[in-house]
């Protein structure tokens, strides 16, 4: 699975590089975020620029990361395309993650 | 009188909603748009009607058939073929379509109207015809002020102060616009055109015979005229378009059904619950359960046979037949039909691919709670009840 991790001060940054967040890299992808959860990030940036969908599955992994977190951190989205955006809205999931609106 | 309309075409800038009907038979609330033109042609005393079908054409033929229902005589042209048992569009163009039906019968034996199957109208076709009889014009272009920065949209069509065409423009710049009518694709022709329409080929009105004809030096005026013109160009556009039905601002199309509550009108057989919360405009389709605690807010149209679970919210959704929406999900500003959940822009999720069918899914699918989307669930309905 292809991602990269960047931590710095504030935020561990997270980059997600396929174009589909969906049931078959859903697992991975939540078994790498519990670990940059469990080494002590507070603040996830999740970026999801390359991602042209999301399905339930996808989703459903980010929010038992989110559970995971017990309150005591956040998880952001940045550079989600209109149709993973759509997903959060529907599942009102855009009230429980932070979606980073993408300046022009 | 005589009349043809276009109604060939694939639609294709208004996909996914064209992807199952041909654009002409998009509906607005629940009429068709080609059935609001054919009343409105109707009205004016064209009553025999021949349409050029190709993509989708079966869907058009087998809901106008002959006519009667409408109180016109409809025929149909259509143009493919049937090649191993799997129908293969093949389109004319409009000028070829025309000369197709001209061809096959002589229908076309005194002046005419051709117009497209796809864009509302209420223009006054009685005066247009005075207009074109009293120019003695082979063929009269109805063409439509519009502000002078959005001419870059349109074909602009350039007269003399007398009415008569000297040349178009597509598309210009706006500084290089000759003048601020543009082209509405609706004409008046007499048969004679047809001797500059050549046999089974495509040919174009607009690009092919117009410059045809005034090379010829054949007399093609335009008439102007303010009217309402409603052209569903991309999915945006049917959004708007339904919107401006719903809000009652488009002549000759009414939200249909009764009134059950302030601003929300409803077909036949519909179940809303006293704890269901609706704000107009709204129309909501026969047969379809609104359940307590669910939310819909307008302007939006529901289906036929939908069912909204409570917690549910729609705001400013248009939903197609047989649509279930699960409890506590947020459907904002979408459209769905034929499977998608689709964005104002065009953009849209397959329901299937995306696994949301337990969110939204045709109605007669057995309702199903995966447990593998259990917490996703669980925090959604959370995230509603703090809504």
């Amino acid at each position: 699975m292809d991602m990269k991790v960047t931590r710095n001060n504030d935020a561990t940054l997270v980059e997600f590089d396929h174009l589909r967040l969906d049931a078959a890299v859903a697992p991975q992808l939540k078994a790498a975020l519990l670990k940059v959860v469990t080494d002590g990030a507070k603040k996830v940036v999740l970026d999801l620029h390359k991602v042209k969908m999301i399905d339930s599955s996808g989703l459903g992994a980010l929010v038992s990361v989110l559970k995971a977190m017990n309150g005591q951190g956040s998880i952001t989205i940045r550079g989600a395309s209109s149709s993973v955006m759509g997903l959060f809205k529907l599942t009102r999931m855009d009230r429980v993650f932070t979606l980073e609106t993408v300046a022009a | 009188m005589k009349a043809m309309i276009l109604a060939a075409g694939k639609g294709t800038r208004v996909r996914p909603l064209t992807n199952v009907l041909p654009k002409p038979m998009i509906p607005l609330i629940r009429k068709p748009i080609m059935e609001a033109i054919i009343d409105h042609l109707r009205t004016h005393g064209f009553d025999e009607i021949f349409i050029n079908t190709s993509y989708l054409s079966r869907s058009i033929e087998e809901y106008f058939r002959d006519g009667d229902r409408l109180g016109v005589s409809i025929a149909y042209s259509y143009e493919g073929q049937l090649v191993d048992g799997e129908f293969v569009d093949k389109p004319l163009g409009s000028a070829g379509g025309m000369r197709r039906i001209q061809d096959r019968c002589g229908f076309f034996d005194r002046t005419f109207a051709v117009l497209c199957g796809d864009a509302l109208i209420d223009v006054d076709l009685t005066e247009v015809l005075r207009k074109h009889r009293a120019s003695g014009a082979i063929a009269t272009i109805v063409t439509k002020p519009v502000p002078r920065d959005e001419v870059h949209k349109y074909g602009v069509v350039v007269t003399d102060d007398g009415g008569r065409v000297l040349r178009f423009q597509e598309k210009p710049k706006v500084e290089e616009a000759a003048s601020n009518t543009i082209n509405t694709g609706i004409y008046l022709f007499e048969p004679e055109v047809f001797d500059h329409i050549p046999s089974g080929v495509e040919f174009d009105i607009g690009s092919q015979l117009f410059p045809k004809l005034i090379a010829a030096g054949a007399k093609v005026c335009a008439v102007s005229l303010p009217f309402e013109w409603v052209d569903i160009g991309c999915v945006s556009d049917f959004w708007e378009a339904t919107r401006l039905v719903l809000q009652g601002r488009v002549r000759g199309m009414r939200t249909p059904g009764t009134e059950i509550r302030p601003g929300v009108r409803a077909g036949l057989g519909v179940n809303v619950s006293p704890h269901a919360i609706i704000s107009g405009p709204v129309y909501v389709g026969s047969g379809t359960v609104i359940e307590a605690g669910a939310r819909i807010e307008g302007p939006a149209v529901i289906g036929a046979n939908c069912l909204i679970r409570g917690g549910a919210h729609v705001r400013e959704g248009i939903l197609g037949d047989y649509t279930r929406v699960a409890a506590d999900a947020m459907l904002e500003g979408h459209i769905v039909f034929a499977g998608r959940y689709i964005e104002p822009n065009g953009t849209a999720i397959e329901l299937h691919d995306a696994d949301i069918g337990w969110l939204i899914d045709d109605a007669r699918k057995p309702e199903v709670t995966p447990p593998q989307h259990g917490l996703l669930r669980d925090t959604m309905r959370e995230a509603a009840a703090q809504a």
